[in-house]
């Protein structure tokens, strides 16, 4: 009978022929390692949020007078509301790692280079929503690291040209953040994750159009892919199970070592935290933003700090294909820069003194030199490992890229094309 | 020797995965419990859900009336010709002996919702009508006209002493 | 060096950089109202111990701190004495939260400041329940008569529980015991599902384990059929 319904479905819909293609059947280089679970992690994560989100909507209240007090509804009198709350602020950060992770993944292995900088830029897309979406939910259980951070944060609008000061009331509807800025957050909050849903689908349309890159940063022959099920989804499901051990200690065992202590305070207008403090997942972006001493200065060195990573197909000048795999100074850099994510992420979360002040300016200028070196760099690179000798595979994938690019822009100026 | 081999591995195999796949559904099925319970009445809520009154400031023939799960509830304290009256018949549209109706005769518990359409009745004389549809009752709170199908619904309530009652909990 | 980093896996270096957040985040994060030492101590929701910390709290705190977000009832259903509870609530109902018997502005006129909720005193402080340990235990005389707290210097509390005056070591230890007592109350108050979420947490883990064990020979017997 289920047969039958599917025919029927078939004849008028592309279900099966949609699923085998881009589900089960679809091909996927069999040597890709456990890096590559973390896209799944991340949908997952998703769901996880979303789901959670929309049952603890039942409950919040989006309202100034009430929402401290309706979160501590939800701790204690909501049935397993606390397991809700804990599931929903752990799942934020967890959602940041596993992206964090994942941009990781492809950085190290070049995933970003032609022909995936549509999938990378929509990745970045996708990672502006989600700070978005994160930064605006904080704002929602009103504590004083909420309210003290909504403001530091909006106030930065205020660098903006001509129209500074009259963004930051718009922004927030009133001239301090207040009820209105709670509740266009609480909309806007809800919102913004259905239009990363809708993203996350342009981001898989560009991914089945170019198909995943390998660990080997050399496109494997047709032969070397297999079907996406069953082993693709059963290590996705085996991933899965790790992810949620670590979760899982997280929200029943340590839930409150990511919450803030000062957000247990109802949020005060008149009196600052000692210490305002974001979440992890923004202090490195949070040490470039107070690096610079200058407000513009520092909006726009934050504001580039995140989107630098857009221009990574354009600044990698390198020929050789893949990521690290081949490139030891390319791997070297790598290193450095996780490093200084880490550095540049202390350095945020301390108090600032005029040491971390000083080491956080030089871990800016590391991050921003790193992006800046690697046209050169890259080049240089190339050209010694040429001569000191590439393994067979690289260089003749190397040769026949090149060849086709003379190819091509022979064809195009024969048939007097722009190009 | 080979094929014996991948006989006995695929029954081996297919255990496994079926376990597997038993364990795992039983997991998403367990977790969907905390959501579907979330949605039930809150400890507040539940709180809300029990009423207690105190009976001793009211007169013989007086009624009172007191929240109770957002409707209101009728506490009459009947006078000895009340109750002669009361138990003297069974009602004729539903039938219910007053005995039925109330734990201790001098004491009328009833929710004050017609059972036409949930308007509130009025007390009139012996009884209530129930001036949206005229439905009327007497003074067991049972229907002796309609359109009202059945008796005022008598909630689960006890004594806890003889000056007090909590209703919500039989 | 390039040996040494082709050896530790992708995965692993994730693994050892998610363990630094969590050490960061276990950490005592941001400033304090001063850097004295605090006396390090851990808490179990004991629930003789929570009563004790109750009774304690009801009888020489209450008068000038709320903790509007407890309940008498939800002490009765935690399992403490109904008759002591319905002599704290007196004639207010089970549902009445645990407010303050000092008026707010009785109490800004006598001590200069309102004395702040304590539902969520050991979660809104860094160093938790071992902040507010040591904070009770801190007060001192200054050799010129004035009372001083280290751990809160600007507190307008008094020495609510006497250590600044105790004259002996069994009233040291009495004091000391009672407020151990305060905070395992307050953890509780603050947090009253902790003790469910533990359970609760074991039972997933260990069905956790489980399910991953299982999907790891599922994975394994999958990818054996690859050449």
């Amino acid at each position: 009978m289920p047969n039958r319904i599917i025919t029927w479905v078939d004849k008028r819909f592309p279900l099966t022929s949609f699923v085998k293609q881009e589900l089960t059947g679809y091909p996927t280089p069999r040597n890709l390692s456990y890096l590559w679970n973390f896209g799944f992690l991340a949908g997952f994560v998703l769901v996880l949020q979303v789901v959670t989100g929309i049952f603890l909507a039942m409950h919040y209240k989006a309202d100034v007078a009430l929402s401290f007090d309706s979160i501590q509804h939800i701790m204690r009198d909501v049935n397993y509301g606390w397991l809700l709350r804990y599931m929903h602020a752990t799942g934020a950060s967890a959602f940041f790692f596993v992206i964090f992770v994942h941009m990781a993944r492809t950085l190290y292995y070049g995933s970003y280079r032609a022909p995936r900088e549509l999938l990378w830029w929509t990745g970045q897309g996708l990672l502006l929503l989600l700070m978005a979406t994160a930064f605006m939910g904080y704002l929602l259980p009103w504590g004083q690291m909420s309210f003290w951070g909504a403001t530091v944060i909006t106030n930065l609008f205020r660098a903006t040209p001509f129209f500074g000061d009259q963004v930051v009331i718009w922004l927030r509807g009133d001239f301090t953040v207040g009820d209105a800025t709670l509740t266009r957050f609480f909309s806007l909050h809800y919102l913004f994750p259905f239009i990363i849903i809708g993203a996350v689908v342009i981001h898989l349309v560009a991914l089945h159009s170019v198909k995943s890159s390998n660990p080997s940063g050399l496109d494997l022959a047709a032969k070397d892919n297999i079907p996406f099920h069953p082993y693709f989804t059963i290590k996705d499901l085996y991933g899965l199970g790790l992810f949620l051990i670590v979760y899982s200690i997280f929200v029943f065992f340590i839930p409150d070592s990511l919450i803030e202590p000062a957000n247990n305070i109802p949020a005060n207008p008149m009196q600052t935290p000692n210490h305002i403090v974001p979440e992890w997942y923004f202090l490195p972006f949070y040490a470039i933003l107070r690096s610079v001493p200058n407000l513009v200065g520092g909006v726009v060195a934050m504001g580039l700090s995140v989107m630098m990573f857009a221009f990574m197909p354009l600044l990698d000048h390198s020929r050789i294909p893949g990521g690290a795999n081949y490139r030891p100074i390319y791997r070297i850099q790598f290193v450095l820069f996780m490093l200084d994510m880490l550095l540049l992420g202390y350095v945020g979360y301390t108090p600032p003194t005029s040491t971390t002040i000083i080491i956080g300016q030089v871990a800016t200028l590391c991050y921003f030199g790193s992006f800046f070196l690697i046209p050169f760099l890259s080049r240089v690179e190339e050209k010694w490992l040429v001569r000191r000798g590439l393994p067979p595979a690289v260089m003749a994938l190397m040769e026949s890229e090149a060849l086709a690019i003379e190819q091509s822009k022979l064809k195009h100026r024969r048939h007097g094309d722009l190009l | 020797m080979a094929e014996n081999e991948t006989l006995a591995d695929s029954g081996r195999r297919n255990f496994l995965i079926k376990t597997t796949a038993v364990v795992g559904g039983a997991g998403v099925a367990a977790t969907c419990v905390p959501f579907v319970a979330s949605m039930n009445p809150s400890s507040d809520v539940l709180a809300n859900s029990l009423t207690e009154v105190d009976l001793s400031d009211i007169t013989p023939g007086a009624l009172r009336t007191v929240a109770w799960q957002g409707k209101p509830v009728f506490i009459v304290r009947r006078t000895p010709e009340e109750i002669a009256a009361a138990t003297s018949s069974n009602g004729v549209i539903d039938p219910e002996p007053d005995s039925k109706r109330a734990q201790n005769p001098e004491w009328l518990v009833v929710v004050g919702v017609c059972t036409h359409m949930g308007c509130v009745p009025n007390k009139e004389g012996p009884g209530w009508v129930c001036h949206c549809h005229g439905s009327q009752y007497d003074d067991s709170g049972r229907v002796t006209r309609g359109p009202a199908p059945k008796n005022l619904e008598v909630p689960p309530y006890r004594f806890l002493s003889a000056n007090k009652i909590v209703i919500g909990q039989a | 060096m390039n040996g040494l980093y082709k050896c530790t896996s992708m995965t692993l270096r994730q693994t050892i950089f998610m363990l630094l957040i969590v050490a960061m985040s276990c950490v005592s994060r941001g400033a304090r109202a001063s850097e004295a030492p605090l006396q390090i101590i851990h808490v179990t929701t004991d629930a003789a111990s929570v009563e004790r910390g109750a009774d304690t709290l009801m009888a020489n705190c209450h008068s000038c701190h709320s903790m509007k977000y407890i309940k008498y009832r939800d002490m009765v259903k935690f399992g403490m004495d109904k008759q002591k509870v319905d002599a704290w609530r007196g004639d207010q109902s089970l549902d009445t939260p645990l407010l303050a018997q000092m008026s707010e502005n009785d109490a800004v006129q006598s001590f200069g400041k309102a004395p702040p909720d304590l539902s969520l005193m050991v979660k809104a402080r860094d160093g938790g329940v071992s902040y507010v340990y040591s904070y009770l235990l801190a007060y001192h005389n200054s050799p010129d008569g004035m009372l001083q707290n280290p751990v809160y210097p600007e507190t307008k509390m008094p020495d609510a529980l006497g250590i600044s005056s105790a004259t002996d070591d069994t009233q040291r230890a009495e004091i000391k015991g009672k407020a151990r007592d305060i905070v395992t109350f307050l953890a509780w108050v603050a947090d009253p599902h902790e003790a469910e979420r533990k359970r609760l947490g074991y039972y997933v883990l260990v069905y956790l384990a489980v399910l991953t064990v299982l999907l790891y020979y599922v994975k394994n017997q999958v990818w054996a059929k690859l050449k």
